[in-house]
């Protein structure tokens, strides 16, 4: 099996860019739309609502709680196992000074606590004095392709990696017009760049464009420059909703490409 | 109504930040620019749902 | 059938001959009370 190359600009435990080498534009869009579709995370999929009497329908409560985003473990379950939650929020009584109680995502109780809910803070619904939310729900562990809410990638994309050279001068009277670039560079001609807040510039450095607020006449004041995509090198950015780890995400959409690679290979062999 | 839970364009959370965003930016004084920048709600698609919305539980709730 | 009458706040049973009123105080208006069984919903 072959080995890639892959270089981390920036690493996080939910956001992170890294650069990958000597991959096709094929397997690159592959990677991607595994990472959206393929990758199964838990959602919640069904209600039974025992009292909801608060101004929505148990229908908006449902959406609202399936878009919550579960922690899901790695290798614990397979697709379309479900872990049963609950959530039990009453209005504020009549000694409370507080007008409104609102559900939020913490108050969700689960029955296995590997899948919980990944962020505590989101609002579910405001109840006032009287009202109550009780409800038991079954969260289902499916992937993005059958929907939207199962999906563990948020604006998970890539870009070409591009080289900037050095070509020559600017013109005296040329126009200083900002050169505006987004993604990540990779720096050729090093020596003529200024370093400003992107750090000391070395030959073959990834600086993302951000170092340079995306200008690159910040970077390199009065020179020419020819800016070429590097071919069959790819800058992911990706983003998860907190379900997974970015790496968790990248190996298993890797690991599920494989899979089916493999899968066809047996299928039509002789 | 309730804030959205997430992004309508990218489906990022940002529910999450709604509280923070509502006492710091829209009740407090603080600048919503600079109170978006450090709770990492980077995207404008992300942006406009938090500057956008407006609560109206309060508003419907006498009808219930 | 269960409602509740919208003037008066209290249970009002239909039966199919008395017509739509409360039996309590006449008033016409009549709020459907929400079932005490469990709901199952399918989250889309």
């Amino acid at each position: 099996m072959q080995d890639y190359e892959v270089e981390f600009v920036e690493r996080g435990d939910r956001e992170a860019r890294f650069l990958v080498r000597d991959i096709t534009p094929a397997f690159a869009n592959g990677i991607r739309r595994a990472m959206i579709a393929d990758v199964p995370t838990f959602s919640v999929d069904e209600l039974r609502v025992v009292e909801n009497s608060s101004v929505m329908f148990d229908e908006q409560i449902g959406l609202r709680l399936g878009l919550v985003p579960l922690t899901t473990p790695v290798d614990e379950f397979e697709v379309g196992d479900t872990v049963t939650l609950s959530l039990d929020v009453q209005g504020p009584g009549r000694e409370e000074s507080t007008e409104t109680v609102t559900a939020y995502s913490g108050d969700i109780v689960t029955s296995d606590p590997m899948v919980e809910p990944a962020d505590e803070n989101i609002p579910i619904i405001d109840l006032k004095p009287g009202q109550r939310l009780e409800l038991e729900a079954d969260a289902v562990l499916d992937r993005g392709r059958e929907h939207a809410k199962h999906q563990g990638g948020v604006a998970v994309g890539y870009r070409h990696l591009q080289r900037v050279e050095v070509v020559g001068e600017k013109g005296e009277f040329e126009d200083d017009e900002p050169h505006i670039l987004r993604g990540v560079i990779e720096e050729q001609e090093a020596a003529h760049a200024s370093a400003g807040s992107g750090g000391e510039p070395r030959n073959g450095e990834l600086v993302p464009t951000e170092a340079f607020d995306h200008d690159l006449t910040n970077r390199y004041p009065g020179k020419d420059l020819e800016v070429v995509d590097v071919p069959n090198a790819f800058v992911f950015h990706v983003e998860t909703d907190g379900s997974l780890s970015v790496d968790e995400l990248v190996t298993r959409a890797v690991d599920s490409l494989r899979g089916r690679a493999e899968e066809l290979r047996d299928a039509v062999q002789l | 109504m309730m804030v959205p839970v997430r992004c309508f364009t990218c489906g990022n959370v940002v529910g999450e930040h709604w509280e923070e965003f509502k006492t710091r930016a829209k009740e407090g004084d603080e600048d919503p620019e600079t109170v978006l920048d450090e709770l990492g709600v980077e995207r404008h698609c992300c942006r406009r749902m938090l500057v956008s919305h407006k609560d109206l539980v309060d508003i419907v709730a006498p009808y219930q | 059938m269960s409602y509740k009458c919208s003037r008066c706040k209290r249970d009002v049973e239909l039966d199919e001959y008395g017509g739509v009123r409360c039996p309590y105080c006449g008033h016409r208006v009549l709020l459907k009370e929400r079932s005490r069984d469990i709901k199952d919903v399918d989250v889309e």
